[in-house]
């Protein structure tokens, strides 16, 4: 077996050596630190990236709650305002009703009250016709003179006042 | 046609020699360059650009990096971050190393036990020597756990020390055997294909499977050899 050729051994390992160390160098010197400090970078970047996106996020957050914030506020401002308006309103209505009631029934009395005088008036006038009349009645058909007064009397003791 | 083992010969390419030491540049040290040139061209032009979003070839080569790095924290800690240049040149140059020896005619010298060996031993003595230089004499408690009742440490001591020294052979023979077996296997079977005329499409479906498992296996020791690396350093690092 070649591999058990203690001939060949001193030209490979010197060859290993000599290969391997170069090797050796040319990674740990050049290409290693390439790739790491593009690793490094990448990181770098991507944390940076975070950070910023954080700090936007913060920023939006702060201004969506500023937002709300005036949201709400005008929400009550309008909510007050109409509240005051349909208060207004309201109390506009209720003073405007009372003064139609209170003209209403005024012109209710004073339409009742003048339809009692009518009557008063229209009830005097009739006992008036009616002694009037009796006072006549009597004297047409038996002559007898009746006084007023009496006839007066007896009238409003028929109508029953 | 050729023998299943003729695809494992060291062939050289230069004749060169220092000091009476054979030190040629053969087939394997060539496939060792390419596999060193693939992974620097890897990982430095798929990075030229260092785009903030990676395309295609900049992803695959963030994706080593993060493999290794998230293997070495994962079993080292944070303690292990300095040795990560080694770490994930080791693990790229047997990867690569690996699957390069998939490529029909070429040769794969992690089959070879010389440079698996080689490696480990150089793993085995790095991690000792940082296991001494951080812990002192105290590391020699490897040997003997904490809290062991002493009656014991007759037959701990020796045990924990077999599998101390163990550990470059289990590491270089895993990473040796894998590739040899899995070569000569293709090879056999390979073989088999043209011999047995128009029968040879089993051998050859067969071939195929063992194909993609070959890939596999070659994916998967490096990721061993190179997670057995992270778990050595963490004893290193960390004792037991």
């Amino acid at each position: 077996m070649p591999q058990f050729d203690i001939a060949t051994f001193s030209e490979q390992i010197f060859w290993l050596f000599v290969i391997f160390a170069i090797l050796y160098f040319l990674m740990s010197r050049i290409a290693l630190p390439k790739v790491g400090e593009v690793l490094e970078r990448r990181q770098k970047t991507i944390e940076d990236n975070l950070g910023k996106a954080r700090a936007l996020k913060d920023e939006t957050d702060a201004a969506i709650a500023k937002y709300e914030a005036a949201l709400a506020e005008a929400r009550e401002a309008a909510q007050a305002d109409i509240r005051e308006a349909s208060e207004k309103a309201a109390a506009e209505q209720a003073k405007k009703t009372d003064a139609m009631v209170k003209k209403l029934s005024k012109k209710t009395s004073d339409a009742e009250k003048a339809i009692a005088d009518a009557k008063a008036d229209a009830m005097t006038g009739v006992a008036e016709a009616a002694s009037e009349i009796a006072r006549e009645a009597t004297d047409k058909l038996i002559g007898v003179k009746v006084q007023a007064k009496t006839a007066d009397k007896a009238v409003s003791a028929i109508v029953g006042e | 046609m050729a023998g299943p083992l003729e695809q494992f010969e060291i062939k050289p390419l230069a004749e060169l020699s220092v000091a009476g030491i054979d030190i040629s540049f053969t087939n394997s040290a060539l496939w060792m360059v390419i596999a060193a040139v693939l992974v620097t061209g890897f990982m430095t032009l798929s990075m030229r650009r260092g785009a903030l979003v990676p395309g295609r070839w900049q992803g695959s080569a963030e994706v080593m990096y993060e493999f290794v790095a998230n293997m070495l924290k994962d079993n080292v800690g944070s303690a292990g971050r300095k040795y990560f240049p080694f770490v994930f040149t080791l693990f790229m140059f047997v990867l690569f190393g690996n699957l390069l020896g998939m490529i029909p005619h070429s040769f794969t010298f992690t089959s070879h036990i010389a440079v698996t060996f080689a490696m480990a031993l150089v793993i085995f003595l790095g991690v000792t020597v940082i296991g001494f230089m951080r812990h002192g004499t105290h590391y020699l408690r490897m040997f003997f756990p904490e809290g062991a009742p002493i009656a014991t440490a007759i037959i701990l001591i020796p045990i924990e020390i077999i599998s101390y020294f163990s550990r470059p052979f289990s590491l270089a023979i895993r990473l040796f055997a894998n590739m040899t077996v899995g070569h000569i296997m293709l090879k056999v079977i390979g073989g088999f294909v043209g011999l047995i005329g128009i029968l040879g499409v089993l051998p050859f479906a067969l071939l195929t499977g063992i194909t993609v498992l070959e890939f596999g296996i070659a994916a998967l020791q490096a990721y061993v050899y190179t997670i057995l690396t992270c778990i050595y350093l963490h004893d290193a690092i960390h004792m037991h």
